[in-house]
């Protein structure tokens, strides 16, 4: 055999390609613009040092989501395992804590990150949750231990560090740099290798190219996956460690939003999100330009600014730098427009093409696109049985997909009725459920049409803020009157829904990409116009909105006489109307028309809607921007009730609406959930959080507690959604005995 | 079937031409089809089968040739418009809602309405008449699609394309993922389709299925006839030689076979 006798068919590099050399004169480029606006900051060695001790972190941590990515995964959960990591070895080995010894403490880390990593990977391939729904509750369950183990105090014990080998990991040395950039250099060389040379990394391109193909012909894909996520885990432990050993202490806001940083890294780097690509060097260029571009925006430039003191006109030296909060909204857009490269330029082969046509050359041959041979088979929900056409009475209810809400909004007031019988059922405290309930419940409703579609909306929360934020500062900011200031609050929120639309529709990406994106741009956005301080102070006119019927009528001098009128104009607020009319529409729309009709159908068989001649993507648009519509109207709501504008507004509304919605009978992969089922789902939430809140016997939980809880939630909602309603394990099993009984009864015949 | 010789052909294909870039999927390819009539068509993988059928419907748009329906030239740019004119197209997978109903997903695109709201009463009560019609046993109108046999589910996708009242019906592979009972009933669902004046066009490798209730044959082979038989005149093994070594400059009409 002598087929590959040329020296021109040496196989192509697998470890560097034409894009990590355009990340890497991009990254000498930003480096210089860097140098130039703020030549004190990064025209020193330093800095160039700086920026890639810290860039290491980010990198190993991004090494192992290269191998997540690739899988066709996603892994959110690292920013919160990083802190979390950094928290608990804190707590134990810190003086005035456990002061366990160096190596247990350590031990002990590696085994949490390990067991994270499993737990992600066992509910993405065994219990088959979707990848960003299990790592975003593993996220926000990290997040509430953080805060938990921290009370929100930073934790330092410089004092005890001296005495180990392990601290001087954080430290220079005797070679001049830093010693994480060591360790990162050995992480990005053994993952560059295993990924482009060995089996394990083999398997991996094969797995997310196509579960299918991978699985037939041998591959146990479930164990690849679960590696990745073990990998992934681990990356962000040693990352955590590391910090830990650099800085001898740890504050609650270690690795908040540090998945944002990697995911953009990898993706950037040249990694598909749509699996199957991707290279561990473009991935460590690729974080060394995020942490490059955060380094620029966090720094701020130096401006002179002219400053009238008296009569005399001053130059002053200052830094422009962006409000707190508002680096996201870069790392956001960046993420959003990196998730377009892979597709649009990588996939086209767009630089070579153009750098054939300068040269006049013909273009180079196009790659085959979309020629998958075996499609996944749809699984979706095919063994659900139709019990509800057989069962009657109590089965019939029973079958019903809503029928866990409404068993569970009825048991959890009955408990609440219990722990609190003085004080439960009286009007002030159904009064205040009813609130919660009515921010949760507008959420809930446009989210029902996102998830029937088989969309996500993972920005409803941010949207929210957005929404309230821009209200706000028209209000107090700039004073423009209530109607004005509405109407730029609904164009915010309407066009941070437009953005979701026209990525995900538009551009074909998935929606949890797409709306996590605008996660973090929201919600930077929302911070960056209150500069991250709580506004204040505005017409009472405005505030009506989210007032009791009866403060309405006395703002404008009219009293009810007392009576029962006037007793439920106490209670009953204006939103609350407000949230059930859109409701009654949005329900009625879903229920009854065609339009509601084409929703299921989109969710339910994508193909077949559109050759039955249903303009999908039209629908899939409208949805995805009704949801923003609903959080938007939220968010006003919400400044208005509290007279105010908190930053933090909305901030798990998303987790709790998509809670809402799945106990509610909608279904993850779409196709299901209805508004009254929604409705009844976001009561289950708000009562869930209320009774949390509960002030039992003179003991509160916490609030990031009833994060975490409400995490579990999620989780277990989803759960319950595929195995017992779609899957139908239940029944299944319930065959499998009375098969057996059946064998049983014959043998003892025969 | 009735004397090709007398009835004005339904669906009439001249000199079709097809190409990829630079491959020639489809050349001077010529079909034609009666009234009632099943047409068998077949060929190895690539032959370009469902590219001439593509063409029929308007999926793919063709380079060069004519097609003529019911004797009046066409030209479809979309699926939909060869369904305004009665022709429908049953894909191997049955492109049906898993998650909606039987009735709901008969009336897939097009729900009745009674002013702004579907009307559920007429769509039901249409749905079980299409069923019905077709004979075939699908418990209820208000089952759901994804807790259908697989076999159920190509009756309601053919209930699906009935509804239409189309005059064509072109079934992709429609054998591919049924069992044997299912085939079964399937292929007396055709006659009975046929016995309505429907004409077909089955797509499928299993010659058994065409020889059990097909008309005529017809065998692509890289794009080109290759051969026409009427069923009564010819056997498996001759179609099967047909496929595998036939050329154009070899290939006989149906009507020259049968005067052979």
């Amino acid at each position: 055999m002598s087929l590959v006798s040329s020296a021109h068919s040496r196989p192509p590099s697998q470890l560097f390609g034409g894009w990590e050399v355009g990340l890497l004169i991009l990254f000498v480029l930003l480096y210089l613009v860097g140098a130039f606006v703020n030549p004190t900051f990064f025209g020193s060695t330093e800095a160039f040092h700086a920026v890639l001790r810290d860039t290491s972190r980010v990198a190993i941590i991004a090494v192992g989501m290269t191998f997540v990515i690739i899988n066709k995964d996603l892994d959110l959960s690292v920013g919160s395992t990083y802190g979390l990591v950094a928290v608990v070895f804190a707590r134990l080995y810190a003086p005035n804590f456990l002061d366990l010894g160096v190596v247990p403490s350590l031990l002990f880390c590696v085994l949490l990150g390990a067991v994270i990593g499993l737990t992600n990977g066992l509910l993405v391939t065994v219990l088959k949750v979707p990848a960003f729904i299990a790592t975003l509750t593993t996220l926000l369950i990290g997040r509430g231990f953080v805060l938990a183990l921290t009370h929100g105090q930073a934790i330092y014990y410089p004092g005890k560090a001296h005495e180990t080998f392990f601290f001087h990991l954080g430290e220079t040395n005797v070679f001049g740099f830093n010693n994480q950039i060591a360790i990162f250099i050995i992480v990005a060389v053994v993952g560059a290798y295993v990924l482009a040379y060995t089996r394990w990394g083999y398997e991996t391109f094969a797995t997310g190219g196509n579960e299918q193909a991978a699985l037939y012909s041998g591959i146990p894909t479930r164990w690849v996956r679960t590696r990745g996520y073990l990998i992934s885990s681990l990356c962000a432990t040693l990352a955590g460690l590391l910090s830990a050993a650099q800085d001898k202490g740890v504050t609650p806001l270690y690795g908040v939003s540090g998945e944002l940083t990697v995911i953009a890294s990898v993706i950037i780097g040249g990694a598909s999100i749509l699996g199957g690509r991707g290279r561990v060097a473009g991935s460590c260029l690729g974080a060394g330009l995020v942490v490059l571009i955060d380094k620029v925006l966090r720094e701020g430039w130096p401006i002179t600014r002219v400053v009238k003191i008296g009569d005399e006109e001053v130059t002053v030296n200052a830094v422009f730098s962006l409000p707190v909060g508002a680096v996201p909204v870069f790392l956001g857009l960046l993420l959003i427009i990196a998730v377009l490269i892979e597709p649009y330029l990588i996939q086209r082969q767009v630089a070579a093409r153009f750098w054939a046509w300068l040269r006049a050359l013909p273009a180079p041959p196009a790659y085959e696109i979309g020629g998958i041979a075996i499609e996944g088979v749809q699984t979706k929900g095919t063994m659900a049985s139709d019990r509800a056409l057989t069962a009657s009475g109590l089965g019939k209810f029973l079958a019903r997909r809503d029928a866990l809400a409404i068993i569970l909004t009825v048991l959890l007031w009955l408990v609440g009725l219990f722990l609190r019988p003085d004080y439960w059922w009286n009007l002030s405290n159904s009064f205040a459920i009813l609130l919660n309930y009515t921010e949760v419940a507008l959420i809930t409703i446009g989210l029902t049409y996102v998830l029937a579609v088989g969309d996500i909306d993972l920005s409803v929360g941010a949207v929210l803020a957005l929404a309230g934020s821009t209200t706000a500062y028209f209000l107090k900011v700039v004073g423009a009157d209530p109607a004005a200031a509405i109407m730029m609050g609904l164009l915010a929120g309407v066009a941070a829904g437009s953005i979701n639309a026209v990525v995900t529709v538009g551009f074909k990406l998935p929606a949890f990409v797409a709306t996590l994106g605008m996660f973090y741009v929201a919600r930077g956005l929302a911070a960056w116009f209150v500069a991250g301080q709580q506004l204040t102070g505005w017409p009472e006119s405005f505030n009506l909105l989210g007032r009791k019927i009866h403060d309405i009528l006395l703002h404008f001098q009219l009293s009810l006489p007392p009576g029962w009128v006037r007793a439920v104009a106490e209670v009953v607020s204006v939103q609350t109307l407000w949230m059930l009319l859109v409701a009654a529409i949005a329900g009625i729309a879903l229920g009854y028309t065609p339009f509601g009709q084409k929703v299921y159908a989109t969710g339910g068989n994508l193909r077949a809607a559109a050759y039955a001649g249903i303009n999908t993507n039209r629908v899939r648009f409208i949805a995805l921007l009704f949801s923003a519509f609903c959080a938007t109207m939220a968010g006003i709501v919400n400044v208005a009730y509290f007279r105010s504008f908190n930053p933090v507004a909305g901030q798990f509304r998303e987790l709790d609406a998509i809670a809402s919605v799945i106990i509610g009978g909608g279904s993850i992969f779409g196709g299901y959930g209805t508004i009254i089922g929604s409705l009844a789902g976001a009561a289950v939430i708000t009562l869930v959080r209320a009774l949390l809140q509960l002030n039992v016997q003179g003991f509160t939980m916490p609030q990031h507690w009833i994060n975490v809880f409400i995490g579990v939630i999620l989780i277990v909602a989803v759960l319950i959604d595929i195995w017992v309603r779609q899957a139908n394990i239940f029944g299944a099993l319930r065959e499998r005995r009375a098969r057996r009984k059946l064998i049983a009864s014959e043998s003892a015949h025969a | 079937m009735p004397d090709a010789t007398e009835v004005a052909p339904i669906v009439e294909m001249r000199h079709i031409e097809k190409s990829f870039g630079a491959v020639r999927a489809l050349r001077d390819v010529d079909l034609i089809l009666y009234p009632g009539e099943i047409l068998g068509l077949v060929g190895d993988n690539s032959a370009g089968k469902s590219t001439l059928m593509k063409i029929l419907t308007g999926a793919y748009q063709r380079d060069s040739g004519e097609i003529m329906v019911a004797g009046r030239p066409v030209q479809f740019k979309s699926p939909h418009e060869s369904r305004d004119v009665g022709i429908e197209m049953i894909y191997q997978d049955f492109a049906l809602c898993g998650n909606m109903d039987v009735g709901q997903n008969i009336f897939l695109g097009r729900w009745p309405r009674k002013n702004m709201f579907v009307d559920r009463r007429r769509m039901y009560s249409e749905a079980d008449r299409v069923l019905k019609r077709l004979k075939v046993d699908v418990n209820s109108v208000y089952q759901r699609v994804e807790s259908l046999s697989g076999g159920r589910q190509q009756s309601v996708a053919i209930a699906r394309a009935i509804s239409f009242e189309p005059r064509v019906v072109i079934l992709d592979e429609p054998t591919a993922n049924l069992s044997v009972m299912a085939t079964e009933r399937l292929l007396e669902t055709m006659l009975e389709l046929k016995r309505h004046g429907v004409a077909q066009i089955i797509i499928s490798h299993r010659l058994v299925d065409i020889f059990a209730v097909g008309d005529r044959v017809m065998v692509l082979k890289r794009g080109e006839n290759v051969g026409d038989r009427y069923v009564k005149n010819t056997n498996e093994q001759e179609v099967l030689e047909i496929i595998v070594s036939g050329t154009r400059d070899s290939a006989l009409t149906a009507k020259a076979a049968r005067e052979r």
